[in-house]
Parts: C-alpha cells; structure tokens; sequence
C-alpha cells in the first residue's frame, strides 16, 4: 500500500507528467466549476426558500460557508505539501505550496467580509470579538506570515523552509477555528452541516450549498493548477537564461 | 565528548552562564524593555485618558501587551549576531546538541527579560492602581508567560535568520502565536479581580508554557539548521 503510494506521488512529482495531466484537467475544471457555482448561485439565490429567522440574508451563507471551508481545508494542503517539501525536498512541493497560499488567504478575507455583511443585519453589528471570528482572523495572519517569509530572502528557495516550518506549526489553529463555536459560547452559530447526527441544515438549502462547496474546490483547484504552472514557466525561463549567460560565456 | 547528561548538563549550565552575562553587560537590551514598557504603558494611559474606572478595567491588559511588545524588539539581535560570526556553524558540526544550547538561549533570555520587568513592577503596580491582593498573581502569571513568549519568541527569531527586513516581519510571525498566552495570563488577573477561582486559567496557562519548553528548542534548531544550509 505505501509503496503504490509513493508510487502516484512520484508519478505526479515530475514536473513534465505534471503539466501533461493537468493540460488536460484545465479545461474541463474550469467549466465545470462555473457551472456549478452559477447553479448554486442559481438556486442560492432564487429558488431556496428563506430562514424562518433571518429571511433573505441567509442567503449570504452560500458564499460565506464554502469559503470559509476552502480557507481552513487549503491551509491543511498548504501545510501538508510543506511536511512533503520538508520531508521529500521536492521542489514541485514547494511550488505548489507557494501557489496555495494566495488563494487561502483570499478565501480567508472573503470569509471575514462576507461574514461581517451577514453580521450586521443578524447581530447589528460588523464585528465581533467572538472566538470564530478571531480565530479565522489568526489564520489570515498565519497566511500572510507564511506568504510574507517565503519572500523575505535574496533567494526564492531560501525562504521555503522556513516557511514551512511556519506553515506546519500554524495547523494547531485549524482545530480551534472548528471547535470554537463548541467550546466557547459565541454569538457564530454551531455546525449545522458536519455533525455527528447528519446535517440538521434543510434539504432544499443543502442543494445550493453543496453546489457552491464543490464549485468553489473545483475552481480554486484550477486556480492552484494554473499558478503551478506559471511558476513552473518562470523557473524554466531562468534556467534558460542561466543556460545562454554559461554559453556566451564559455 | 560523550554525550551523557552530565555533559549536557554542564553545556546547559555553560551557555546559559555566557548568554546571559553577554546580554547583562550589555546593558541595552535591559534599558531598551524597561523603558519601551514604560512607553507603551504611557502611550495607552494618554491614550484612553487618566480615569481611574477606565484604567481598572484594561490595566492588566496594557501590562499584558506592553510585556509582549516590549520583548519583540530585541529578539532579533539574540540569534542574528551568533549566527552572522559562525557560532552556530560551529556548534551544528560539533556534538553538542543544538536543542540545549537553544533551551538555555530562551531561558537566558526570560531571565533578561523579567530582572527589568520585576524591578519595575512596582512602578506599573502604581501607575495603573492595580489591587495589591492581585499582585502576586500578576507577578507569577507574567513569570510564566514571558518564559512562553521567550520560547515563542526565539523560534520566531530562528524563522527569520538571514532574511532582509527580518526585524519587521518579526511581529508577524510571532503575535498570533503569543495570543493563547495573553488570553489565559488575562483571563488569571480577570478572574482574580472579579473574586473568582482562577485556577482553570492557571492551569491552561502553565500547561502552554510546559508544551512550548518541550517543542520549542526543536523548532528553533531545525530552524537554525535550515538557516546554516543556505
């Protein structure tokens, strides 16, 4: 078993094997994800019946949840592909975890915005310093540390491990954001999707929901394929050029 | 040398000998927390404005953040002089373990740390009006959490070792790491002025200590590892 592992991972590691598969997935990615989040927005926003309590604003949530998803579950990739970059030094890792990091930080501000905007007309205020809130906030600060040392060398790959470390050691704020809302009596509402009793969320609000999640993955999937591999032209368009210095100079 | 805990003992005790009495005769690092706390103290009294009731109610705060801003400064300056004249190249090929030596760096560190704060505890006591039942709680919350912040502070100093504008990204990293620390050190002289049992709050705040004393100087040598390779 771990060696087919290990297998796929090598499989997948080689740069080359990677820009074929992934020429392919663009496309087909791209489309499927806009498909899906115009039907979820679709039925997000006219065909879902309203909260009984919160009326139209509910409908907030089907941008609010996924991203909030997307910004916790792409911080574990990020953290994951760094324990590889750490443990199995390949570049590709490190590549990718660079890509990931923008892209969780920009579902991280887009939680806290869309969840101020549902904030205010819910519990008439902005902000609050409730535990979710915070927590999420940190884990925008654990982004932006992470994308900030990545850059703070004269050298790209300087930074990259230490970065990581970084990134690794800010796992242990994935747990809180998830609990918060268990182990601290806050104004957020408690999970209503991944509980232990199935969803206790209405079935025609499921629907939408799970359109935009899928679609939201999909699509920040793309996005993280398509950064890999403008990182990937740039790093071949130096050693290009490191090549053609080495001839006119020999 | 073999490496038995007697040895490492006695590198502990060494390092920490020489840390510390570098950083203590030099003198600045004492002079510039002292007074940068006493800043921020100010800065927030100013800012709030001189009322007793408002100053009641944030002032274990205002000492709480002036502590951990007060250490950040000068964190950077505690690896970055070692690591620029090949001390620690020569320790990473020697055989002695770079987690001790690191352990005692933090350690050495808290001790520079709390002599100005404890000399000049008195002092914010009364510039804030702070209850003299909740001063020995004060005190020992803030022993314990400025030895986290130590610890938390040097892995934080190691990230950034070699880097260019090292000292500005420094806060960054840092902060959101301290802020369990500052919650629960709060949440012992909160409770303490509101007569409750500060207890729960206590315990948290040693147990994050305690798992910080463990993980933290293999952090910072792994970190200081990557540091040399470049």
């Amino acid at each position: 078993m771990l060696e087919r592992h290990s297998f796929v991972i090598n499989w997948l590691a080689n740069p080359n094997r990677f820009s074929k598969l992934t020429n392919k997935l663009q496309i087909p990615l791209l489309s499927i994800s806009t498909i899906m989040i115009l039907l979820g927005l679709y039925y997000g926003l006219f065909d879902s019946p309203k909260d009984y309590q919160q009326g139209d604003a509910v409908r907030i949530m089907y941008v609010h949840v996924p991203s909030a998803w997307l910004a916790s579950f792409l911080f574990l990739s990020l953290a994951i592909s760094c324990v590889f970059y750490l443990v199995w030094k390949h570049p590709l890792a490190d590549l990718i975890s660079n890509s990931i990091a923008p892209i969780g930080a920009v579902f991280s501000i887009l939680t806290l915005v869309t969840g101020s905007l549902w904030g205010k007309p819910m519990w008439g205020t902005w902000w609050v310093w409730d535990a979710r809130l915070t927590s999420m906030l940190i884990l925008f600060f654990f982004y932006l540390g992470y994308i900030l040392l990545s850059n703070a060398f004269e050298r790209k790959i300087d930074g990259s491990k230490s970065a990581s470390v970084l990134a690794i050691v800010g796992i242990i704020n994935l747990p809180i954001i998830k609990f918060s809302v268990d182990w601290w009596h806050t104004l957020h509402q408690p999970s209503s999707i991944l509980r232990m009793d199935g969803p206790s969320i209405d079935k025609e609000m499921l629907l939408p929901l799970t359109l935009m999640m899928v679609g939201f993955s999909l699509f920040s999937l793309f996005l993280i394929i398509i950064n890999v591999k403008t990182k990937l032209l740039e790093k071949k368009c130096e050693a290009l050029i490191l090549k053609l210095n080495l001839k006119e100079f020999s | 040398m073999t490496s038995s805990n007697s040895s490492w003992s006695f590198v502990f005790v060494t390092h920490l000998k020489r840390d510390f009495l570098i950083n203590f005769r030099s003198l600045i690092d004492l002079v510039s927390i002292i007074s940068f706390m006493f800043l921020i103290i100010i800065l927030f009294i100013l800012g709030v404005g001189p009322f007793k009731e408002k100053l009641e109610i944030i002032g274990n705060a205002i000492i709480w953040v002036g502590l951990i801003l007060s250490i950040i400064p000068s964190l950077e300056k505690t690896l970055q002089k070692d690591f620029e004249n090949g001390w620690f190249d020569q320790l990473a090929t020697s055989s002695i373990p770079l987690e001790i030596v690191l352990l005692s760096r933090s350690i050495s560190y808290w001790l520079i740390v709390m002599i100005p704060f404890l000399f000049a505890a008195p002092l914010f006591i009364i510039l804030l009006n702070i209850e003299l039942k909740a001063v020995p709680w004060l005190l020992l919350t803030m022993t314990i959490g400025s030895l986290a912040i130590s610890l938390i502070g040097l892995n934080g100093a190691s990230l950034i070792l070699g880097a260019k504008r090292g000292n500005i990204l420094l806060p960054i990293l840092i902060i959101p790491l301290v802020i369990p620390i500052l919650i629960f050190g709060v949440g012992v002289n909160e409770a303490i002025k509101m007569e409750a049992d500060p207890i729960s709050n206590l315990l948290l705040l040693v147990a994050f200590t305690l798992i910080y004393l463990v993980i933290s100087p293999f952090i910072s040598a792994l970190l200081i590892r990557i540091a040399i390779a470049r």
